[in-house]
Formats: C-alpha cells, sequence, structure tokens
C-alpha cells in the first residue's frame, strides 16, 4: 500500500499552494481604491487571455498530420456555427459531437 | 437561475468530465484508494496541477517541490481576479468559493457572458462554479473508480473545451470591437510557445499585460 500520509500532505499543499494564487489578487487589492490602471488591466486582460487559452488549447495539435486538417475544419465550423445561431452550447455539442466522430474514425 | 446556471455551465461539463475521468484512470495507477481522486478533484480542483502531480506522487518527490511546482503552473491565476475585484461582492464564505473555483474555465465563462437582469449576480456565479466543479470531482470520481470498465470511447471529446475558448472568444470580440487585445495576446502566444513552450500560459498573459500597457503609456505620453 502506498503511503496514505505522504498523499494527505501533498493534497494539503496542493490545495494552499492553488489556493494562494486564487486568493492573492483579492487580498492584494482588497484596501486599493479602483484606479484607472486597475480598471484598464482588468478590462483588457479577458479578450487576452481568451486568445491565449485558444492558442494553448491548439498547442499540442501534430501539424504533420491529417489532425490539423480536421482541427482546422472543427475551428472553422465551431465559428460558422456560432456566428450562425448564437448559441454556444449547440454550437459546442455539435462540433464536438463531429470531431469525436471524425477522431475515432 | 439554476436552471440558467446549468445551461452556460453544459460546455464546461464536456471539458471537464473527459478530462476528469482521464485524471482518475491515471491516478488508479498509482496504487491508492479511489477516493483520493475524488478529494483531489474537491480540495486541489486544478486540472493542469493534479495531472502534474500524479507524475510527481509516482517519483516521490518532496513537498516543498510538489508546493513549488504547483504554485508556478498555476500562478496565471493571479492575474484573473482582477477581473472579479467588485463583482464577487463583499467577502463571505461565498466569496471564499467563488475564488477557490476560479479556474480557466470558469474564468473564462463569467468575463464573457451577461448575468441576466433579474438574477443577482454573486448566486449567479455561485451555481456556475458550483456545477463546474461538481462536473470535474464526478469525471475524477468515475474515471477513479470504472476508468478502466468504461467501454464509452471518449477520445476527441476534449475538443468541448477547445470550442468553449473558440466560442467565447467569439463574444469577447463582439464585446471588445477593438484587435489590439487579441493581436497583442497572439504575438505573445507565439513568443512564449517559442521560447518557453513549459509556461506558455504564465509568460504570455505577462507579456500580453506589460503590452498593452506599455501601448497605453505611450499613448497617453503622445496625447498629453
Amino acid at each position: 500500500m502506498a503511503d496514505i500520509n505522504y498523499l494527505l500532505l501533498v493534497i494539503l499543499i496542493m490545495t494552499a499552494a492553488t489556493y494562494t494564487t486564487r486568493l492573492a489578487p483579492f487580498v492584494f487589492f482588497a484596501s486599493h481604491k479602483e484606479t484607472p490602471m486597475l480598471t484598464f488591466i482588468a478590462k483588457s486582460t479577458p479578450p487576452m487571455v481568451m486568445t491565449i487559452l485558444l492558442i494553448y488549447m491548439l498547442r499540442g495539435v501534430n501539424y504533420l498530420s491529417f489532425e490539423i486538417v480536421y482541427t482546422f475544419i472543427a475551428l472553422l465550423v465551431t465559428i460558422g456555427f456560432h456566428l450562425y445561431r448564437r448559441n454556444a452550447l449547440l454550437s459546442i455539442i455539435a462540433v464536438t459531437i463531429v470531431y469525436m466522430i471524425a477522431v475515432q474514425l | 437561475m439554476i436552471r440558467s446556471a446549468f445551461n452556460v455551465t453544459l460546455p464546461i461539463l464536456f471539458g471537464f468530465l473527459p478530462l476528469g475521468i482521464a485524471f482518475g484512470l491515471l491516478f488508479q495507477e498509482l496504487g491508492y484508494p479511489w477516493y483520493f481522486s475524488t478529494l483531489m478533484g474537491i480540495f486541489v480542483y486544478a486540472g493542469a496541477a493534479q495531472f502534474m502531480a500524479i507524475g510527481l506522487i509516482g517519483a516521490g518527490v518532496g513537498l516543498l517541490e510538489i508546493a513549488i511546482s504547483t504554485f508556478f503552473l498555476n500562478s496565471r491565476h493571479l492575474f484573473y481576479g482582477l477581473a472579479f475585484l467588485k463583482s464577487f461582492g463583499r467577502w463571505s464564505f461565498r466569496k471564499f468559493y467563488l475564488i477557490f473555483g476560479l479556474t480557466d474555465e470558469t474564468y473564462a465563462l463569467m468575463t464573457t457572458i451577461k448575468v441576466p437582469e433579474n438574477f443577482n449576480r454573486e448566486r449567479y456565479y455561485l451555481f456556475i462554479t458550483l456545477f463546474s466543479q461538481i462536473y470535474w470531482v464526478l469525471g475524477c470520481t468515475i474515471g477513479a473508480i470504472i476508468g478502466d470498465a468504461l467501454s464509452f470511447d471518449t477520445e476527441g471529446m476534449e475538443f468541448a473545451a477547445t470550442a468553449l475558448f473558440v466560442v467565447l472568444l467569439i463574444e469577447q470580440w463582439i464585446k471588445v470591437r477593438k484587435p489590439l487585445p487579441f493581436f497583442i495576446a497572439f504575438c505573445s502566444s507565439c513568443i512564449a510557445l517559442v521560447l518557453f513552450s513549459q509556461h506558455m500560459l504564465l509568460v504570455a498573459i505577462i507579456l500580453s499585460i506589460t503590452a498593452i500597457l506599455i501601448l497605453r503609456l505611450i499613448k497617453a505620453v503622445t496625447d498629453g
């Protein structure tokens, strides 16, 4: 049997480390007044983070294989479908099912 | 409100469930009882860090090293809270939980969606956060218990997370209507990918924020 105490300590420490990263901005800026600079950062980070997260998700795509073709098609379908219907859930479910069929064939 | 929160988090369900199952499957190979996978989903609640931990636990790595790696892997979250300094409301148990549950996916969702006007924002966020974590914990648990017996092939389901970010990116574009932040983030991501692929997320976020602040300063100086 693996060492339970070690695992419990790992869980405890990882919980604390993760929570620290999430809590830090709230503690650090709790007493600060809302400066124009802070508002600017708060407003401009979401579009930037979204772009970065998407590129991060796509970084593992093997561009030498067929994977890049159907990933590219899936992306286009997602964009097209979403612009056409503006229904996030519908776009995501539809394209994910199509993608799953494509990779599993 | 609960129904609406459930509906907007469904894309997260499709992303978290297969990823959680994948985690549970790998975790099981460490030889611990299944409920420790559930515990990790409940308490640690960080996808990438949990996957990293499997390797570290397997190798019996020291606690300090695990603490430091977890902190750095998750340090992009340092910037996520900035968007919610006001909208998480006053300090309360709820606010502590909203902060605890601030993952990539909930951050992306909550900064993009419009809270319906007749809804209490913090309560709505609470349901979104709670549902998302339930999906993750369910995934971790299912994977650790019956992962091996699962005949349903989830390969490709992870594309739901990518599709979610595509959809949210389009919504951000409709909201912002300025190419600059997207362009800056694209360039930063490319630089970060080439130079620091291990820490791509964090480096790209820091580069983007720095770049957009510098551009704003230059604009302020030249305008004034």
